[in-house]
């Protein structure tokens, strides 16, 4: 019986993770599958599940400790010590067996999302029977517009044709025969408003079609026991049809200040705060007082007024900010999805530093105004240039690899000298701008548990190889999340190269508080006409995006062709 | 038949009328105010509460005046010249409505006098002595106010008055009968006692001044018991008009066996908005069928341009609260986003002694759950009270137990309705005990009061033993 045996992590993805909860004590009772610990890589966080019923003994981890797999978790006594019944289970573990639990409740939930049009049957008298087809199950919607009838008296309908169709104000559906049959009447025309159970038609079936397959056979009979117990029998008919396109209800507009409130209790506030705070629709219960006892003071409205206006305007709790909401936006929220409906998911939480980073680009994206300027440029001769140093590099064992990364970080560096607008960025006020002397590039690093951009400081005064070297360590520092937030500030524009994957162009979100971020995408041999013929020039294609506050077009386009013709010959950098 | 366009209509020129209209002229709104009346200031000014004032002030000075004898001033007994004291009432009445007809007059607002009665959403009609006068408006506020409950079985005899009828002051009855218990037959029953009447007062429940609490009206009772014969729990079913005067027959608890008989009957049951008066349903207008109207924070009717105010809306029906309402809803028509939206209505009875509350009342406390806690400071402790013969008063506080915030307050004593502006601002200002503790009120005054109540909550009194004394 008292069988000890090791808790074990299983694979989790071939790298280290960290504990960020322990779901169960020592002494509890648990059942297979259920959760031992959450851990957490930078990808995603995972429960790990005990593999079979048992008694917790130990456990030689806590929360902040890093396992792979292969590591002991902890000893529990397994087999018939078990007390609690396997039925419980299921409802004990929902995170971790998504393949166990979910797909089940996927399935029932697809086969009533396909079940069809309630159908009262009355046998006929020989062989022959007529069904009633009614409006199934349209969601809330009453009073929904037939606006186009698509089987007509006499017209032979196959399962799950349409035979009429619906609209409400979110969606039009069609209403399926529930099986083949033949119209004999129809109970509708065009312009009528039906609702949930209103008569569409009635449909002569062949009751002993010897050629009717088993499914439909099995629909029947359902038809039958239907009308076999009293009328308003399709209501509490157990399968209550849920028709696919069931329109969901309609979208509610998001009160932004319907979140936590700060006042729990009474709020102490004059009447003449009152009244301001009715006249900026303020909700009292949302400010903090200043005053004594918490008491709310007119300067405490007006900076909430304040605060409300310029923060980022997010879903309150989803630090993404790009939940179902406006994003305090003056727009309609996301309508909920319900997407098991259309087929298998799964959920995976954003990993940490999407959380991070998604509010910041949110709020970068919708308070920049962004221009994108797309420029080529001709590295034929950079390149040439590149390899061979790389093959000196290697010949000499230096250890260095020059990538095209850098020469673009060089002349990016002599760009902004030449355009100190582009080394800039707005002061709070937005009154004035705070122009740099320093020229510290940002790099855009795609690592496994999302973007981040560690910055490469004084590129002005460094070498090429220098920064190579550089380069290769932050890289590989990001790669490993061994980043320091010291390594990810200060910098003054950024680059993104997707050069290494493919793409022809993309417009970059602007790194604020840069002013500016150049895109560099694939490059490709290209046909260039050099005054008598073609000649194939590698053209690398680049896409600055900049704040058009600070910056206008053509400074844009100068800085572009700036960049470009540094790369087509790196010698103007010395200019 | 004449017409008139303008921007704002505001029927009737009680308080909350004429404080619509003056509001909305000084907001640049073209305005018209209607009323049946000569004079502005409706019933308030006219035949309410300026007058009635007027007549306790006499009232009052002829019972100091007797009181002093205790003290070794003896004055002869006074005789009374009606006409003059009518008059004096009058003059009262006379320079304030005056006052605010130059105020129109300043403020262009021009007042046209009739009945007015909706024609349409955007039109009124007035029938005035000058013959009918149509108002095409943009906007209306309706504050057509109340008028006081006839009861059905009180015959038509000159002898049976409401409150209107009392300040005529025709003559001193022998014997008076109020027929209800509330503020406004108190204060008129204040005044013909002073004046030498017997009074009868004659109340259906177990309490004068139904919405105070127990323990104030206790105090007030205490007062009045040599002045009035009250009887609690009691109704009149019927009153016989005979010759030689009106005889009562009453039920209930307190009721004598046989009918009684007055020379004077006073109805004071209450009043009922004029709501159903205004044919406020020709312009669309929701009235309720007890004659209100129903409007929003903002007072707002259910027409759009449409508002309402004062009695009509809603009790309580206060002179105070109307302007309030009557500001805002000039403001909203003026563009203003305000509200009506106090946190407390004062109620002053001008008894003698008068009764004043404001907030909570303990038992609204009671009703609704709130976790309360009652500080009470009796006169009989205060300097200047027993200095003045005023002893027979107190102050009653309620706070919320844990916070301390004031949320109620009651007086009973002389110029309770004087001192009960302090509270009043201290709930809205969401002051706590301590801030009315620590607020240095001057000595030796009433208005002291108060601060010894916060003083007996915080358990830091020394003009009185502090039951929250540490124990040695």
């Amino acid at each position: 019986m008292a069988n000890l045996i090791d808790i074990i992590v299983p694979d989790v993805g071939g790298e280290e993770v960290e504990v960020i909860e322990l779901c169960v004590a020592v002494g509890e009772t648990v059942d297979a599958e259920a959760s031992i610990v959450t851990v957490e890589s930078d990808k995603a966080s995972m429960d790990i599940p005990c593999t079979e019923p048992g008694i917790i003994k130990s456990l030689k981890v806590k929360v902040g400790d890093k396992i792979k797999q292969g590591d002991v978790l902890g000893q529990m006594e397994s087999g018939a010590a078990a007390p609690e019944p396997e039925a419980s289970a299921p409802a004990e573990s929902p995170a971790q067996a998504p393949e166990a639990n979910a797909p089940e409740s996927d399935v029932a939930k697809a086969e009533t999302s396909k079940s069809e049009a309630p159908a009262k049957s009355a046998p006929a008298s020989s062989g022959v029977k007529t069904i009633e087809v009614t409006v199934p199950d349209i969601g809330d919607a009453t009073e929904v517009d037939i606006i186009e009838l698509l089987v007509a008296v006499g017209d032979t309908v196959e399962p799950e044709d349409g035979l009429i169709t619906l609209e409400t104000d979110k969606a039009t559906m069609d209403v399926p025969a529930p099986e083949a049959g033949k119209v004999v009447s129809l109970a509708v025309k065009v312009g009528d408003k039906v609702s949930k159970g209103s008569l569409v038609l009635t449909l002569e079936v062949a009751g002993e079609s010897s050629v009717e397959s088993d499914s439909s056979l099995a629909d029947t009979n359902a038809a039958e026991s239907v009308i076999a117990t009293p009328p308003s029998s399709t209501d509490s008919a157990p399968s209550a049809p849920a028709s696919a396109p069931t329109p969901k209800a309609p979208p509610v507009p998001h009160h932004p200040s319907a979140g936590d409130k700060v006042n729990k209790g009474k709020v102490h506030a004059s009447p003449s705060v009152r009244r301001l705070a009715r006249e900026f629709g303020v909700d009292l219960t949302q400010v903090q007082g200043s005053g004594r006892k918490n008491r709310v003071q007119k300067d405490d409205v007006q900076s909430f007024v304040k605060y409300e206006l310029s923060r980022p305007k997010m879903n309150p709790g989803s630090s993404a900010g790009s939940g179902n909401t406006g994003g305090g936006l003056q727009v309609l929220a996301q309508p909920k999805v319900d997407f098991a409906k259309f087929g298998e998911i799964e959920e995976v939480p954003l990993t940490r530093i999407q959380k991070l980073s998604g509010p910041n680009l949110h709020r970068n994206w919708v308070t920049i105004p962004h221009v994108t300027q797309f420029d080529e440029a001709d590295i034929t001769d950079l390149e040439s240039f590149r390899k061979e140093q790389n093959a000196i590099a290697e010949k000499r064992k230096l250890g260095v690899k020059i990538t095209p990364l850098v020469f673009m970080m060089k002349a990016v560096a002599d760009a902004l000298k030449e355009y100190p607008a582009f080394n800039s960025s707005l002061s709070e006020s937005g009154e004035s701008l705070i122009m740099k002397k320093y020229y510290h590039i940002g790099i855009a690093v795609d690592t496994p548990g999302g973007l981040m951009v560690p910055v490469v400081r004084d590129v002005d005064k460094k070498g090429i190889m220098e920064i190579s070297r550089e380069l290769m360590e932050i890289s590989a520092k990001a790669r490993d999340g061994k980043l320091k937030s010291a390594d990810m500030q200060g910098s003054c524009f950024t680059i993104s190269s997707l050069g290494g994957i493919g793409g022809t162009a993309f417009t970059p979100i602007v790194n604020a508080p840069d002013v500016a971020i150049l895109g560099v995408s694939k490059s490709e041999m290209k046909p260039k006409w050099n005054g008598k013929d073609f000649d194939p020039r590698l053209m690398l294609p680049l896409s600055l995006s900049y704040d058009h506050r600070v910056i206008d077009g053509a400074l844009a386009a100068r800085f572009t062709v700036h960049v470009s013709g540094a790369l087509s010959d790196l010698r103007r950098i010395l200019l | 038949m004449s017409e008139i366009k303008t921007q704002l209509v505001v029927l009737g020129a009680g308080p909350g009328g004429y404080s619509a209209a003056f509001r909305a002229a000084d907001l640049g709104i073209d305005t018209i105010i209607i009323d049946a009346r000569e004079t502005l200031g409706g019933v308030c000014l006219n035949v309410g509460c300026i007058p009635s004032k007027a007549l306790l002030h006499v009232a009052k000075v002829i019972q100091e005046a007797k009181h002093l004898s205790a003290h070794g001033v003896t004055f002869g007994e006074p005789t009374f010249d009606l006409d003059k004291i009518r008059g004096w009432k009058d003059s009262v009445v006379e320079q304030l409505t005056k006052g605010l007809s130059g105020m129109s007059k300043m403020r262009k607002v021009k007042h046209v006098q009739g009945y007015g009665k909706f024609t349409g959403p955007n039109t009124i009609e007035v029938e005035g002595k000058d013959g009918k006068t149509t108002i095409t408006f943009d906007n209306a506020v309706i504050a057509a106010g109340s008028e006081p409950v006839s009861l059905p079985f009180v015959p038509k005899d000159e002898r049976v008055m409401d409150s209107t009828g009392a300040l005529e002051m025709r003559d001193i009855p022998g014997k008076m009968l109020v027929l209800g218990g509330g503020i406004i037959g108190l204060e008129m029953g204040t005044v013909y006692h002073a004046l030498g009447s017997k009074i009868d007062v004659v109340e259906f429940l177990d309490q004068l001044m139904p919405a105070a609490d127990k323990d104030i009206v206790k105090m007030y009772m205490k007062t009045i018991k040599n002045k009035f014969n009250t009887m609690l729990e009691t109704k009149v079913t019927g009153i016989e008009a005979k010759d030689d005067g009106l005889y009562v027959t009453f039920e209930g608890k307190q009721a004598p066996a046989e009918p009684v008989r007055y020379d004077r009957v006073l109805v004071a049951v209450g009043r009922k908005p004029n709501g159903s008066l205004v044919a406020a349903e020709k312009a669309g207008v929701t009235v309720t069928d007890r004659g209100f109207i129903d409007v929003d924070k903002q007072m707002r009717t259910n027409v759009a341009n449409i508002f309402a105010i004062g009695d009509l809306v809603g009790q309580p029906m206060l002179a105070h609260k109307a302007a309030h309402e009557g500001h805002v809803a000039a403001e909203v028509i003026a563009g203003k986003k305000h509200y009506f939206d106090p946190k407390c209505i004062p109620s002053v009875a001008y008894t003698e002694p008068e009764v004043a509350w404001v907030g909570v009342t303990e038992k609204e406390a009671i009703e609704q759950g709130l976790n309360y806690e009652v500080a009470t400071f009796p006169w009989a402790a205060s300097g200047r009270a027993i200095a003045c013969a005023a002893t027979d008063g107190l102050t009653k506080m309620i706070f919320e137990k844990d916070t301390g915030r004031v949320i109620g307050g009651a007086i009973v004593g002389t110029n309770a309705g004087e001192m009960l502006g302090e509270i009043g601002l201290a709930i809205e200002m969401g002051a706590d005990a301590e801030d009315i503790a620590l607020t240095i009120h001057a000595h030796p005054t009433l208005n002291e009061s108060i601060g010894l109540a916060a003083e007996l909550f915080e358990g830091s009194i020394t003009d009185m033993p502090n039951p929250k004394a540490k124990k040695k």
